[in-house]
């Protein structure tokens, strides 16, 4: 059963509102998330992506236009924002900056235990969020978390916010910075995290491949507003429009895209290496048929 | 009002960027000038004298074209201490009043096993407005002063104001340097901090207030912020480091300026204008 858990209509926000150096960060924008999707937010830096997931856990309120996050009203300045904090989880772009505490165990429990779990239950809630990035619970809850490498340091991160055990989960840039396999263990940590199934995730990313490669749904952001969204097969084949926005396609569909106008018969909507192959292969133009 | 936009708040340091006279005006022409009337509003004895201090610096901020209720938004962090000094200076300054001028008022007060006056003079009075009166004129002065000017320029007027003192050792360079890079650090840890306080609030932290005299949760509640926004300055640090010895930085002996250009008449009349001013605040027979 899937039912909308962020409704977004007209949303508009500014940054450093009644100043002199006001400028507008959003401007309508219209979204909305189901409770098991899997959806990317795309747009290059400045595009308002990061402002715009501000609002699913109430960190920013719309100053106008309305966000509505599991049937609560943002627009309402009474509503207490901090049970919906735990049901949408938020990941900030690099989010290894964030960590304080000495040990990887503790710094995990630092959600659990701000929301008031037994001794058991945060031991239960570490140790489930620590399997499920890759971290083994006995081998690295003790360990000392300012001597990680960066990319464990990223997943103890991660692993803090599951530890909240989110209904809905928020990745800003999640692979920035990471090494090719540090960014394919997080990517697969990801997807079986969904697979798993009971969490919504939402990536937000301006890196083509991570979006062909995890999401089923895209909205692309451009100054502030959505400009496209739809499956991501659909978006990734307007590929003149993307690129007229700065924005890119996954490399293999580009590779698709280049064949095809050079008078191949490819797919349009190729958007990984496997499916190129097989597209290759089955293509009316190819050698083998 | 959002819950983390704290930038909103923070005036001194932020740079808005014009082409008003203010802001036009050479950093060495400003700087001086601001000196000057800063020594008028922080040295007359007078109501009157110190109003027209204030109405002066407010006047700079709409010469600027900066609204001025932005500007003065930037005392209101300050406004506790200002109302404790006045309180306690109205009701005790009096009491050790050197000048001798006429009391207004006076109350013997018994606490217990202690005993005091509250005395008002005509003197201490004074003194009491014009503090308030001084700190508030001070905060817009300097606020407009960081307002109009970039970093680089005003670092370059204060190595050129600190140079005179060379010659008793003082590294006129080096302070500039330190300033300017301490300037340039105000705003970034500040967006630094709001980004912590919503990465950790994203984790259930809760900054609301434990009640008023509860510290040391406070200050526990503070530590994921506090650690990873020190080890974060740290790092920053190393890498400016990196970056200016790679640029073979050494310091300021020996170095000059790629462009000095001489001062303007504009900047002249700036000048002429801050002494007439302040000479005229100190010699004009203020009624009050």
């Amino acid at each position: 059963m899937s039912e909308p858990i962020v409704q977004v209509s007209g949303l508009w926000h500014w940054y450093l509102r009644g100043t002199p150096l006001q400028t507008v960060a959003l401007q309508g924008i219209d979204l909305e998330i189901q409770s098991d999707d899997l959806a990317a937010i795309m747009g290059h830096t400045g595009s308002g992506k990061s402002t715009l997931v501000q609002h699913f856990n109430g960190l920013l309120r719309p100053h106008r236009g309305s966000v509505r996050v599991f049937g609560s009203d943002l627009s309402d300045p009474k509503l207490d924002v901090r049970p919906l904090r735990r049901r949408v989880g938020l990941v900030f772009q690099q989010p290894e900056m964030q960590l304080f505490d000495p040990t990887v165990g503790d710094d995990i429990a630092f959600g659990p235990r701000q929301l008031g779990c037994t001794p058991e239950d945060v031991r239960r809630r570490v140790r489930t969020a620590m399997e499920r990035v890759g971290l083994g619970f006995e081998d690295f809850k003790d360990r000392y978390t300012f001597g990680l490498s960066g990319g464990e340091m990223r997943r103890v991160a991660l692993a803090g916010v599951l530890a909240l055990e989110p209904q809905l989960l928020v990745l800003d840039e999640p692979t920035a910075g990471l090494d090719p396999r540090g960014r394919r263990q997080l990517l697969d940590s990801l997807r079986a995290i969904h697979a798993d199934g009971g969490m919504a995730l939402v990536i937000v990313s301006h890196d083509m491949d991570v979006v062909g490669e995890m999401a089923r749904r895209v909205f692309v952001l451009a100054g502030g507003k959505t400009v496209m969204r739809g499956g991501v097969r659909e978006v990734f084949s307007r590929v003149e429009e993307l690129r007229e926005l700065g924005l890119g396609i996954p490399q293999v569909s580009e590779l698709a895209y280049e064949l095809r106008k050079a008078g191949r018969d490819v797919r349009a909507d190729v958007l990984t290496a496997d499916e190129l192959a097989e597209a290759l292969w089955t293509s009316s133009t190819s050698p083998a048929t | 009002m959002d819950e983390f936009d704290f930038a909103r708040n923070v005036t001194v340091g932020q740079y808005v960027p014009g082409r008003s006279v203010v802001h036009r005006l050479d950093p060495r022409a400003k700087l001086g000038g601001f000196i000057i009337v800063l020594a008028a509003i922080i040295t007359s004895d007078s109501y009157i004298g110190n109003a027209v201090g204030l109405a002066a610096a407010i006047g700079i901020v709409v010469l600027a074209g900066i609204p001025v209720g932005y500007v003065l938004s930037g005392v209101k962090p300050i406004i506790p201490i200002l109302v404790v000094f006045t309180v306690f200076n109205f009701l005790f300054l009096g009491n050790y009043d050197p000048t001798g001028s006429a009391v207004l008022w006076r109350q013997p007060v018994a606490l217990g096993p202690y005993e005091f006056n509250f005395t008002v003079t005509e003197s201490s009075m004074k003194q009491t407005v014009q503090g308030v009166v001084r700190i508030i004129a001070l905060i817009v002065l300097t606020s407009i002063l960081t307002l109009t000017t970039t970093i680089t320029g005003l670092a370059k007027a204060i190595e050129l104001l600190l140079s005179p003192f060379r010659v008793i050792k003082v590294p006129g360079h080096e302070a500039a340097m330190i300033l300017a890079i301490a300037y340039r650090f105000v705003p970034t840890i500040a967006d630094e901090l709001e980004r912590l306080m919503k990465a950790q609030a994203s984790r259930g932290a809760d900054f609301g207030k434990p009640g008023r005299l509860r510290f040391i949760q406070r200050a526990k509640q503070m530590i994921p912020i506090t650690v990873p926004l020190f080890v974060g300055a740290f790092r920053r640090a190393e890498r400016l480091i990196m970056a200016m010895e790679s640029r073979c930085y050494i310091g300021g002996h020996g170095r000059t300026p790629i462009s000095l250009p001489a001062l303007r008449r504009m900047d002249w009349a700036a000048l002429a204008s801050a002494t007439v001013f302040t000479l005229a605040v100190w010699n004009f027979p203020w009624p009050l």
